[in-house]
């Protein structure tokens, strides 16, 4: 039997977060951020978060009305990724590709991403999504994860944020829904 | 403590299921209606898109959860890979008391008469096992309006030149249409298509004691907030409820059907809430635990007779696995058609489920229910659209309002290599193997498909859009919330698993009522016929029992 997955063996843990779930069921945080911290984020660092801000606005970007970063996509994701999140398996890949991408900034511009003119950033992650960075990988720090598939877990992670309920930290004012005229 | 024995088991609390716990309590037998899943009210979930039972991209908030579920998925070229229910390659209903019938976008079609004769009328299809099914239209005609009535369907099939003959009207009058399926509907009357109002399990107006639909956007995907749909968690299974002598039983994951030393069924051992390991014993098992896990549980029940999974000695179950091969085409108007009229699908044609030259079966083409705002972030826009940035936003904010979209669920072609097996190797919460899905559509379907497609984008270009393009699905295995076929009734043990009644060839006591039986699944939404033979096996067991047969 031919089984392309490396996770058969993590597959079958009886990890269960049920009762973490049922918090989550009720459409609402029972658990809130902690109020004294300055990063507002569970998981990101603050340049991370700088970095994520700076990709969601690429991705939905301001105008008349909100972009990525003002709508708080960031922290929907953070939610998402931290400890009562529902795409935790997705931490590692953040923690990984969000630097890697702004090593491989600096490499191709010279400069981080969050200072690159708005053309150069899309420039890159047109790239980025086409799959030109693919084959090198490791050396910018990669590690195990692609580009271009980061690059498309993002776009929709920025989508459920931005168009998603507000309950799960991001739509803020319920910008999309304002925006397509259903509120 | 030992559970007490019970002349009848159902596994599953579905489609299927709900309506044989209700036929069988109420003709006197003592149930035990088997969930896994609990109660899914609108009150706790709301109408967050992103758990929604329509794509739930963060968890399936109708069930099963991430945590203790999971499935083998095998594409075209074998790769495997471990799958999780939100992912679509898990291809989920849901696990909850009704199932799918809570969060349904609840459309009600009767399946057509050739629809149970596709080998007869179209002949033998290279590489498929396509069959007649061993009952008719007229067979199950007198069950469809028993769902009808006891359900709640509201529609106006006379409207529909189409339409199978029936005895009775629909209880209740269809639906109105939104602007833009007025617009739909004017344009297919001026094209020759035969405009109609879908049948559905919604109130139309008050019925059994619930309220009339007051047309939210968050329709399918969602529990209703006034209970206007109907489903079998607040029909059929309170009605078995009520009887005093059906007990339902949730959270409970039944995960063997237990035999005696001839290979009859003595009942079922399932894990509890608690995940006590338990056993319950009764005259009668019925399996409607969907077209995947009823297969599934078969797979893993064995014996020194069944070695190969009861009810499974010319390999038949899991076979046949079919969906529907959805296609059909979009279209952009310069005028805003959108006026947040829900659910949004009212208008169908049957102009192409058969008779088209040339092509085998064919589709019902229906408008699409409102698109949320997350799936349209994805979804329906031409071909080579900016996925993101600038372009992409300015295209959500101009069209949202100006789009429409004919879809149709293509009757597939049924084939031997699509299927759900166990997969030995891989295993749930509870240790038990998990069902492995491979497989994929025969050319005949995507040909159908192209056709069919051609029809939807015709008729959007009748109704002014400026621009329009197709939809054509993949080749890939179908299945998901319209999964069917895997355990097929038919006449001959050799070919089949379970005869016309839905009872399993070797094995006298145990009986299947879910999709599972479908030989092939209509160019129709699949529900309202599984719910008919929910009745029509029903009616078997109980004038079986009635003549003093105990399935012993
Ligand atoms: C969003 C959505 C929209 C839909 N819209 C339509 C529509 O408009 N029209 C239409 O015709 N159909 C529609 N459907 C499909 C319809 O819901 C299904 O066809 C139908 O529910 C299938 O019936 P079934 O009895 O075969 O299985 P199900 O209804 O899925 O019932 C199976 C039940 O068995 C339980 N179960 C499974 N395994 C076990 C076990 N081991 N132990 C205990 N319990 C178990 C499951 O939790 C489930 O409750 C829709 C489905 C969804 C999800
Ligand atoms: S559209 Fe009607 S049936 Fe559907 S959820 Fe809303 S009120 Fe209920």
């Amino acid at each position: 039997m031919r089984l392309k997955t490396g996770s058969l063996s993590n597959g079958i843990t009886r990890r269960c977060f049920l009762k973490v779930s049922a918090i989550w069921a009720g459409g609402a945080w029972i658990v809130g951020v902690p109020a004294l911290s300055a990063n507002p984020y569970r998981v990101l660092t603050d340049q991370e978060a700088e970095i994520m801000d700076a990709l969601a606005d690429c991705i939905i970007p301001p105008g008349d009305f909100y972009g990525g970063k003002d709508a708080l996509v960031t922290r929907f994701i953070d939610r998402q990724i931290g400890p009562y999140g529902h795409l935790q398996k997705e931490k590692e890949m953040y923690q990984t590709c969000l630097s890697a991408l702004n090593r491989g900034s600096k490499a191709e511009f010279g400069r981080n991403f969050v200072d690159l003119f708005e053309e150069q950033k899309i420039v890159y992650l047109t790239d980025i999504e086409g799959g030109k960075y693919n084959h090198q990988s490791n050396e910018r720090g990669w590690g195990r994860f692609s580009p271009s598939a980061f690059f498309n877990t993002v776009r929709n992670h920025c989508m459920m944020g931005f168009y998603g309920s507000p309950d799960h930290g991001g739509n803020k004012d319920y910008v999309s829904y304002r925006m397509l005229g259903l509120f | 403590m030992k559970n007490k024995h019970v002349n009848a088991i159902v596994v599953g609390s579905g489609a299927g299921g709900g309506v044989v716990a209700k036929e069988l309590s109420e003709a006197g037998l003592s149930v035990v209606l088997f969930e896994r899943g609990g109660w899914a009210h609108y009150a706790a979930h709301g109408d967050d898109e992103l758990t929604a039972q329509r794509s739930f991209p963060l968890y399936a908030f109708f069930g099963p959860d991430n945590e203790r579920y999971r499935r083998v998925a095998v594409d075209r070229d074998g790769n495997q890979r471990i799958v999780y229910p939100n992912d679509w390659a898990y291809h989920n209903n849901a696990a909850c008391v009704g199932s799918g019938t809570v969060n349904y976008g609840a459309m009600a079609w009767r399946f057509m008469e050739e629809d149970f004769t596709m080998k007869s009328t179209y002949g033998h299809i290279p590489g498929s096992t396509l069959e007649d099914w061993p009952i008719t239209y007229a067979d199950l005609e007198p069950y469809y309006e028993k769902v009808e009535w006891e359900i709640g369907v509201a529609g106006d099939d006379y409207q529909n030149p189409f339409a199978p003959w029936r005895r009775k009207p629909h209880p209740m009058p269809p639906f109105p249409h939104n602007r833009e399926a007025q617009i739909l509907e004017e344009a297919a009357k001026r094209i020759g298509y035969h405009p109609f109002p879908i049948p559905m399990l919604r109130n139309s107006v008050e019925y059994n004691g619930r309220p009339a639909c007051v047309h939210v956007r968050n329709c399918v995907g969602f529990a209703c907030p006034v209970d206007a749909k109907n489903g079998t968690q607040n029909t059929v299974i309170p009605m078995a409820i009520a009887t005093g002598i059906c007990e339902l039983r949730i959270h409970s994951q039944v995960v063997e059907i237990t035999m005696d030393a001839s290979g009859r069924a003595t009942g079922v051992t399932y894990f509890d809430k608690e995940d006590r390991k338990q056993t319950q014993t009764a005259d009668i098992v019925v399996l409607a635990a969907s077209a995947t896990e009823t297969p599934r549980l078969m797979l893993n029940s064995t014996n020194r007779l069944h070695p190969d999974g009861i009810g499974n000695r010319y390999d038949w179950v899991g076979r046949n696995l079919q969906g529907h091969a959805y296609c059909g085409a979009d279209g952009l108007f310069e005028e805003e058609i959108y006026d947040d009229f829900g659910p949004g699908a009212s208008v169908a044609i049957c102009d192409f489920v058969h008779n088209n030259p040339g092509i085998t079966g064919g589709a019902m083409l229906a408008n699409e229910f409102i698109k949320l705002p997350y799936a349209y972030s994805s979804g329906y826009r031409p071909p080579g659209s900016a996925r993101w940035g600038r372009e992409h936003k300015e295209f959500q904010k101009a069209n949202y309002r100006r789009n429409a979209s004919i879809r149709g669920p293509v009757q597939e072609i049924p084939n031997f290599e699509s299927r759900v097996e166990v997969a030995p190797d891989v295993l749930d919460h509870w240790g038990m193997p998990v069902a492995k899905i491979s497989g994929f559509k025969l050319d005949e379907d995507i040909k159908t498909a192209e056709f069919i497609a051609d029809k939807a984008e015709k008729w959007l270009q009748a109704a002014g859009a400026y621009k329009t393009w197709k939809n054509i699905p993949g080749t890939g295995v179908s299945g998901s919330q319209h999964q069917s076929g895997t355990c097929r009734m038919g006449n001959d043990p050799q070919t089949s698993v379970t005869d016309k009644y839905g009872r399993v060839h070797d094995v006298d006591n145990l009986f299947i009522a879910d999709g599972s039986l479908h030989v092939t699944n209509g160019g129709f939404n699949p529900v309202l016929t599984i719910m008919a033979l929910g009745y029509w096996v029903s009616d078997y067991i109980v004038n079986e029992w009635e003549r003093g047969n105990r399935f012993r």
